[in-house]
């Protein structure tokens, strides 16, 4: 167990390299000169060439890639020309409302999946299973943005039950955080669940053929038990893959709910650092969301290791 | 007790009231004290320090209004009047101006406020070294010295009759800060602004909520009546206006560009709409020389092929009011005639007949949504009158860069509101200027502008401006779209919101109905 956690972790390695060179690159392959963008109405083209000498933007790109490298590794990830806040302070001040957003609506999707999907799968083919793989694949396709829209119109504006935007930490006044958070959460589980639901439902309508549940039925076993005891644990190995990618997907989503529900978190800080061309910002934090999806995925691999002896012992 | 807090509380509206009537004449609404409002912004505020930020955006202005005082500020007739400066007087050449400060004021952190601070404010604007942004805005200043504790004397490198108005919105030049906090907080101090303010930061958390507690030792508490101000970024139109008819918002940063709301809030008895028709406008300017805009047919019949109607209606469902000339119905500067040319697309047509050569062209638009709707408006006036526009949207970083090289043939500018046309009018079209956009060189128009700016009088630099205007239509080397109208909207609990000077909602006087 312990090689082969040691042997995955070194698969890491390339892939972080990977990941902070792509980081490295898209950001200065950007169209715009960071020096213009700092100078502004100053941008004189002595001013440009002294201060792209001061920040090094005057040598070949692998120079500063490994400048900036070296500085990270050593836990400096650089500063904000704009704000002077550095990249980690930024992010340690937004990280616990993007987690936050991120287990609340990973809880709601499981919460609205998993049921529909046991419920979908214990009678296959019948009407309620067809409706809501439909309506699923309705579900799939609306974007958030629509439906974090008709959520504040219909609970914040008309019903006035939750509030449309706002933040509150949750370390204030943890009520009030979870009020501000149902709806954003939920405009992210809304993308998530059908794909929880389609996932499992099929897993287990083939749990449910194998030999052994026809056993269960014939000890006369009653069928809740056969569905939550018997089928459920051995059709939830792929629902642990995708719990896992969506985590990636929902860094995605973020960004977009974020925005619109007026939440201080990892997403809108991107999405300013792009705006303001705040190269420094936007490429620490593409590096820091990167290497957090990195090791989600590290983590699941050992889920499986864990879930699935084969695995462990295997030799794939 | 209670019962005495509330006749106390009373008494003190009186009071104010009376204050109010007796000292200029404002409609006794009782203005009442005390509550807090939240109101949303745009934008999320990056912070303070003019040597971080370089100027301040309009969420940024909402702030600085609240915590920083200006030297002067404009009334409602947008005539300067006393903040920290006293009175003021101009040498006979308006290339020096004297303030008499306001004794006894103190930053939030007890600094006093004296001559030397407000001295200090602009050096370390100006100091090479610290190759500000906001330096460019201040470029007419020559140095700014203190003779004494309580007078401030601006040696200007250009002549400007008039200084005070220039100097008044809380922008990130003109705000006074308190120069010991940026000299002990360093980094830090863009997050952690101290000035003369009535309101006080008391937390600001990154991306969501600042707020903002009563001074109690405000030099001018007599108009500040809120207890708490806080702000908060609401970037997304739709969930902001959602915000406000909800009550997470009480006032919120609006444009026309979110149109549908404006006039849904209009309809609405519980929601007030805030505008101020200001000065300038969004405009346009060709580079008169490359072809075909080195031909004046060509930038005559363009312009002629606008119909700013139909535009409008297109783009704001109306809302957005057309511009004729550069200063708009916000500014002092008013034109009988100011030479604009006619929309007639006949004319424009026989124009770029005319010409004779087939008239294919890019205009250079900031890579915005609202920037494609306005290019794909043109595109279509402009293949009516015979012309083909290519539409190219670039990002604002290289977007100024193209602007000062003159890489463009057509590009999209704004006249920002201020209080005189003379500084942007100056930059825009006098030989020389960087932001001589149009390549156009004139000597008449240039003695216009040099004129304009000495001119004490100001029905005669009305006439100087409306030559300008004149001069501008006739040869066509910029035109203007649609004047600039900032927008707040509001409960309608929420009074006393002052007109949005540079599009700035100043929330630091209102009061809760």
């Amino acid at each position: 167990m312990v090689l082969f956690v040691a042997r995955r972790l070194l698969y890491l390695v390339p892939v972080l390299i990977a990941v902070s060179l792509l980081t490295f690159l898209i950001a200065s392959l950007l169209p715009g000169d960071l020096a213009y963008v700092i100078l502004g109405d100053q941008a004189t083209p002595e001013n440009v060439a002294a201060l792209r000498h001061d920040m090094g933007l005057d040598q070949p790109i692998w120079v500063r890639y490994f400048g900036w490298l070296g500085h990270v590794l050593q836990g400096d990830f650089g500063r904000s020309f704009r704000t002077g806040q550095t990249v980690l302070q930024a992010v340690t001040e937004r990280l616990p409302v993007s987690f936050e957003l991120m287990v609340l609506a990973e809880i709601m999707s499981l919460a609205i999946g998993v049921p529909l999907a046991i419920a979908c799968a214990a009678r296959s083919g019948g009407p309620f299973d067809r409706f809501m793989t439909g309506s699923a694949f309705g579900m799939l396709s609306v974007p958030t943005f629509l439906s974090a829209i008709l959520l504040i119109y219909l609970f914040a504006v008309e019903l006035r039950w939750l509030p449309a935007t706002g933040y509150v930490p949750f370390g204030e006044d943890p009520a009030a955080n979870l009020r501000f958070m149902v709806l954003p959460a939920l405009t992210l589980a809304f993308a998530e669940w059908p794909g929880i639901m389609r996932v499992l439902r099929s897993d287990m309508i083939a749990t449910l053929q194998e030999d052994y549940i026809a056993l269960a039925k014939a000890k006369g076993l009653k069928p809740s038990r056969i569905l939550l005891v018997h089928a459920l644990k051995p059709s939830s190995l792929t629902l642990v893959t995708i719990t896992g990618i969506n985590i990636g997907r929902l860094i995605g989503g973020a960004v977009i709910v974020e925005t619109i529900f007026a939440l201080p978190g990892i997403g809108r800080l991107l999405v300013g650092a792009i705006y303001t061309r705040d190269l420094i910002i936007l490429q620490g934090v593409v590096l820091l969301v990167g290497a957090g999806f990195v090791l989600i995925n590290f983590i699941v691999d050992m889920l499986y290791a864990v879930l699935d002896p084969r695995i462990r012992h295997g030799h794939a | 007790m209670k019962a005495a807090i509330r006749s106390n509380a009373l008494a003190r509206i009186f009071l104010v009231a009376g204050f109010a009537i007796s000292l200029c004449a404002v409609p006794a609404s009782a203005q009442k004290q005390g509550g807090s409002i939240t109101m949303g912004l745009e934008l999320d505020i990056p912070g303070f320090d003019p040597l971080k930020v370089g100027v301040f955006d309009t969420a940024a202005g909402t702030a600085a209004a609240a915590i920083f005082d200006t030297l002067t500020t404009l009334d409602d007739k947008g005539v300067a009047q006393p903040k920290l400066a006293l009175s003021w007087t101009p040498s006979e050449d308006f290339k020096t101006w004297t303030f008499k400060l306001r004794p006894g004021v103190k930053f939030h952190d007890g600094t006093p406020f004296n001559a030397q601070a407000v001295k200090e404010n602009y050096d370390r604007q100006k100091d090479p070294a610290n190759k500000c942004r906001c330096a460019f805005y201040v470029a007419f200043m020559h140095d700014v010295q203190a003779p004494d504790d309580l007078t401030v004397v601006f040696n200007l490198n250009d002549p400007s009759v008039n200084l005070p108005a220039i100097i008044s919105p809380p922008g990130a030049n003109f705000v006074v800060q308190s120069p010991t906090a940026w000299k002990t907080k360093g980094d830090d101090y863009n997050r952690n602004p101290v000035g003369t303010g009535p309101y006080i930061p008391k937390s600001w958390a990154a991306g969501d909520r600042m707020v903002l507690e009563k001074n109690p030792d405000y030099w001018d508490k007599g108009r500040i009546y809120l207890d708490r101000i806080i702000l908060k970024p609401l970037p997304d139109a739709q969930s902001r206006f959602a915000s406000l008819q909800s009550g997470e918002a009480d006032i919120i940063w609006d444009d026309e560009s979110d149109a549908d709301n404006i006039q849904r809030a209009q309809k609405d008895p519980k929601l007030t709409v805030h505008t101020y028709a200001g000065s300038g406008a969004a405009v346009a300017a060709f580079n008169t020389k490359v072809a075909p805009f080195d031909d004046v047919r060509v930038r005559q019949a363009l312009v002629m092929a606008i119909d700013r109607k139909k535009m409008s209606q297109a783009l704001t469902n109306g809302l957005a009011r057309p511009a004729s000339n550069p200063y708009g119905d916000g500014s002092w500067v008013k034109c009988k005639d100011d030479g604009a040319l006619p929309y007639d697309i006949e004319k424009a047509k026989a124009l770029i007949k005319d010409y004779g050569k087939p008239v294919d062209f890019k205009m250079l638009f900031t890579a915005t949504p609202r920037g494609r709707a306005a290019g794909q408006v043109f595109q279509q006036f402009w293949k009516q009158a015979g012309a083909s526009m290519e539409l190219e949207q670039i990002d604002q970083a290289t977007f100024v860069p193209r602007a000062f090289m003159r890489q463009f043939q057509l590009i999209g500018w704004r006249i920002v509101d201020l209080a005189d046309p003379d500084v942007q009018m100056y930059a825009n079209f006098h030989t020389g200027s960087p932001v001589a956009l149009a390549n156009y060189s004139n000597p008449e128009l240039d003695r216009l502008l040099e004129h304009a700016r000495v001119t004490a009088d100001q029905e005669k630099r009305t006439e100087d401006y409306c030559a300008i205007s004149r001069h501008i239509n006739k040869e066509a080397i910029w035109f203007w779209t649609f004047q600039n109208t900032y927008y707040a909207l509001s409960s309608a609990r929420v009074k006393g919101l002052p007109k949005m000077y540079s599009g700035v909602v100043d929330v630091s006087g209102v009061w809760l109905e």
